[in-house]
């Protein structure tokens, strides 16, 4: 994987220990001048915005800007973590995001593995289309559809009454505990051919000679699976898993802002929507509460990653750094 | 994490720039003369404004819309008369303080501006022009309003913002015909199926809606199933469902609370939430609701799917504002249907009338408010991102010159209507069926609908400003089965349907000109938001429940957990407020 490659090469890199000298320099010139254009980029686009965290510790007005704005110390983060609404938003982010990282992963790979078993060339290309075409529709267009299939008189409730499952049609947006597994189902649906591609190509690279050996010990399929595949691509797992639980609280914002409604809205708001919330909408304005908000999710998010490598350097598993 | 952070930062940073650029302006005075004049004139003679003379400007409304097309026809007209072509663009998919919160964070600002709910927002951040001088230089302006109405437009500064441009009849000649405000509406059909029957109370409007559907149980074609009744519960349009109570009680339409004269010189604040009458009422649609006549999806429903699911007619009843549905109605229900084979929606009775209903029998009502309502919380204002302030006013008050007046809502003469012998303004039939066409609207009709205008007689002494309040127009424009239902109950107009207590305005009213504007920087703002948060989730709940009293228990019980007597509080405050200013101003009472 590049991402693996590209660790282990800076690694050897330090290794050999290169000197940075104006020889140097000269002779790496064209290079370093290409990376710097991403280096400025970095800069420019992540770090010179971090500026504007000045605002979480202002209480920030848009007439006054930054300059002239009142520093008010941790007030902003203290309303924060006294809102019962704001520790309602963090459970509900969290729990969403980590039942998609859970399910995603575990779905991913499993659609992977079950693809890689198909032995018809064209099967296997269609269904591998099919299964990640829903990547490239919008939220709004993925919302929407969901919304109409699961409305009383769509395509779900119909089924079900029809099979007299249920007699009268189920109000799945008007019902908390739906709300979460919806959101899950509905990345499923969308992302999960998409998530597997990476795996497939991991388990392309496997070394057909162990598959081999394998039928030779007498390994059947499901042993195979087992036995050969999921190890070779445990690399590529834990990798995936560590870049995308910083993500963790990244739940989403168009799939809740859309099919939220009044009666859920006490699971279905999200940090971002609670951001929203208050640095936009209305009367407020509160840039600070907002940055406040994006600074705490930034914060978790860094401890999540620094926590999950650590555990895998503990196990010796593959890490990001 | 790193996107929308940086997006609030830029914001930010974008919110610094655009501050440095109007900290720069001065005050220059401008006189009527400095705005553009007319340079040419055209084949009749008038002098207008030639095609590189006339200004473009772009208007927010943050309300939902329809944008006509560039081109439209009478856009044009009003262009080579008044100097301006206003490009209006509308909410689309966010609530008000929503799109209000990503303009200013945008700083990309139109040069007219509705800011509805968010227009305190705008004021607070010196967003906008103060109309001040310029009321003095247009007396087309100055003329909306008499000078205490208008110091009611003022904010703390002292300064006036915005001016609301609904409701406001001319010289104070009301003329209307419509009922803007809240009922339940019931279509026509039913009422006349069951001989045109009193309906007073909600329970009789409900037999008689359940009666209806359980006879027909489908629309003519057999196939589309009738839906007995439905309530928006979309943001803050809700109140189709939470506001009831207080109508039902017999009060008027102060919004946020009731309040209550039994003794007129103390008049009292009561939570219409917490009433008895709330209480039925929610009962007696729960009950509606495990009965089956209640729309399945009107808990998730959004305006707009709300708003094609009226446009079938298979909804016999609802409750809302009739400026919040009917005008969207008109076309759809103007089109002749396969399914009707070749009949129109209104032929067959599906336009809705108004019931002024009550919780018991033999109450008085107020579903009606008879007069103007003054809205001073928000109105069309001009922002500081218009580079020409002093053309946006003159514009603003051209469109208020008789001749534009009518272009904006009568059109074109001898194309959208005719002048008899007395001079009296009418249409003909394809005339009207053409004014109700949805792609005609876009091309032809452009009526600036937020921008200052006035209802009542025209300054000719005869005709309306609005055809819809021409009482010939009205009449002729109604179709039969609507007619019929008018004649039989002795109407001639909407007001007379809802049966409304005639009866002189508070002068706190109305209150929700006051709970509009609310921010979270009172105790009472809090308790509002958070009474409205829990009713969001509530409501509904206890309509679709199956246990109802517990249910209800549990409602209230969390709804005096957010200190509605914070916000009752301070209501009451305005309430004296307004009193007290009205009394300094010579009111008794």
């Amino acid at each position: 994987m590049s991402l693996s490659e590209s660790t282990s090469r800076r690694r050897k890199k330090r290794a050999n220990g290169v000197e940075f000298t104006a020889k140097e320099f000269k002779r790496q010139w064209i290079l370093i001048a290409i990376a710097a254009v991403y280096v400025i980029y970095g800069i420019i686009f992540y770090y010179l915005p971090l500026a504007g965290w000045i605002m979480a510790f202002q209480n920030y007005k848009y007439k006054t800007g930054i300059t002239g704005s009142k520093f008010v110390g941790l007030a902003k983060f203290q309303f924060l973590f006294s809102d019962a609404k704001f520790l309602q938003v963090i459970r509900n982010t969290f729990c969403m995001g980590a039942l998609n990282l859970i399910f995603s992963t575990v779905m991913a790979i499993v659609f992977a593995i079950l693809l890689n078993e198909i032995k018809n060339i064209w099967g296997k290309k269609i269904v591998q289309t099919i299964s990640y075409l829903p990547h490239f529709l919008s939220w709004i267009v993925v919302c929407g559809l969901v919304h109409d299939a699961l409305s009383s008189t769509g395509i779900i409730n119909e089924l079900l009454v029809k099979f007299g499952i249920i007699d009268s049609p189920f109000q799945f947006f008007a019902s908390k505990p739906w709300f979460w597994p919806l959101v899950v189902l509905t990345n499923l649906w969308k992302e999960t051919g998409w998530n597997a591609i990476i795996y497939l190509a991991a388990i392309t690279s496997i070394d057909p000679a162990l598959y081999e050996s394998a039928s030779i010990d007498g390994a059947g399929r499901f042993q195979k699976m087992w036995y050969v595949t999921l190890p070779s691509i445990r690399p590529t797992i834990m990798i995936l898993l560590l870049m995308n639980i910083g993500n963790v609280l990244n739940a989403g914002f168009e799939l809740q802002y859309i099919l939220g409604n009044g009666v859920i809205q006490s699971v279905s708001r999200t940090i971002d929507i609670y951001v929203l919330d208050w640095a936009i909408n209305g009367r407020n304005m509160d840039f600070s509460l907002g940055t406040a908000a994006g600074i705490f999710k930034t914060l978790v998010a860094l401890i999540l990653i620094v926590a999950g490598n650590t555990i895998a350097k503990k196990t010796g598993d593959e890490r990001l750094f | 994490m790193k996107k929308k952070l940086f997006s609030v930062v830029m914001a930010s940073l974008m919110a610094v720039s655009a501050f440095a650029a109007c900290t720069g302006k001065d005050d220059t005075e401008f006189t009527a003369d400095t705005a553009p004049q007319p340079d040419t004139t055209n084949a009749e003679g008038e002098e207008i404004y030639s095609q590189e003379a006339i200004l473009d400007m772009k208007m927010f409304a943050a309300m939902a819309g329809t944008e006509i097309n560039s081109g439209n026809k009478i856009q044009e007209l009003i262009a080579e008369k008044t100097g301006v072509r206003l490009k209006e663009t509308w909410l689309a998919g966010q609530q008000a303080g929503e799109a209000i919160g990503a303009i200013i964070a945008s700083g990309d600002l139109p040069d007219l501006i509705d800011g509805g709910d968010g227009s305190v927002t705008l004021y607070e951040n010196d967003l906008l022009v103060a109309w001040d001088p310029y009321l003095d230089m247009y007396p087309n302006l100055k003329e909306m309003y008499s000078d205490e109405e208008w110091d009611k437009f003022r904010m703390d500064d002292g300064h006036i913002y915005w001016a609301n441009v609904f409701g406001n009849h001319y010289k104070g000649v009301d003329t209307s015909t419509g009922h803007n405000g809240e009922a339940f509406w019931i279509q026509c059909r039913v009422l006349e199926w069951a001989g045109y029957p009193e309906i007073k109370t909600l329970d009789q409007y409900f037999e008689l809606l359940e009666n209806y559907y359980n006879e027909f149980k489908t629309m003519p074609d057999g196939e589309t199933a009738l839906i007995p009744y439905t309530a928006l519960c979309d943001g803050w349009k809700y109140y189709c469902l939470e506001n009831p109570p207080m109508f039902l009680d017999g009060y008027p339409n102060d919004g946020c609370c009731i309040v209550n004269v039994d003794d007129p010189a103390n008049p009292k604040v009561v939570d219409y939430n917490t009433t008895d009458t709330a209480k039925a009422y929610f009962k007696k649609l729960n009950e509606e609701w495990n009965k089956g006549m209640i729309n399945p999806d009107f808990a998730i429903q959004t305006y707009d799917e709300y708003i094609s699911m009226l446009s079938t007619g298979r909804v016999l009843g609802l409750c809302d504002q009739y400026w919040d549905f009917a005008y969207s109605l008109a076309g759809p229900f103007a089109q002749p249907l396969d399914s009707l084979d070749g009949k129109r929606l209104d032929e067959i009775g599906c336009d809705y009338v108004p019931l002024g209903l009550t919780i018991a029998d033999g109450m008085t009502q107020q579903w009606h408010s008879y007069g103007d309502e003054l809205n001073q919380s928000s109105g069309v204002a001009v922002t500081t991102s218009c580079k020409d302030p002093n053309a946006a006013f003159k514009f603003l008050s051209d469109l208020l010159e008789q001749d534009v007046h009518d272009l904006r809502f009568w059109g074109i003469e001898g194309e959208d209507y005719l002048v008899d012998e007395n001079g009296l303004y009418y249409r003909t039939e394809e005339m009207r069926q053409l004014w109700k066409d949805d792609d005609y609207k876009k091309d032809h009709i452009c009526s600036y609908g937020y921008c200052p205008q006035w209802l009542g007689i025209s300054r000719d002494g005869k005709n309306a400003m609005m055809p819809s309040e021409q009482t010939s127009e009205f009449y002729a424009g109604l179709a039969a089965p609507l007619a019929a239902c008018f004649q039989a109950y002795g109407a001639k107009t909407y007001a007379d349907m809802v049966g409304s207590l005639e009866c002189d305005q508070y002068p706190w009213y109305p209150l929700w000109s006051w709970s509009n504007n609310l921010g979270n920087d009172t105790d009472g703002g809090v308790a509002w938001a958070n009474m409205g948060e829990c009713k969001h989730e509530w409501l509904p709940k206890v309509v679709m429940s199956k246990n109802f009293d517990s249910d209800w228990d549990a409602y209230q019980k969390a709804y005096n957990d957010c200190k509605p007597e914070d916000f009752l509080k301070e209501a009451q405050d305005e309430v004296n407020a307004r009193l007290e200013t009205a009394r300094a101003n010579g009111y008794e009472g």
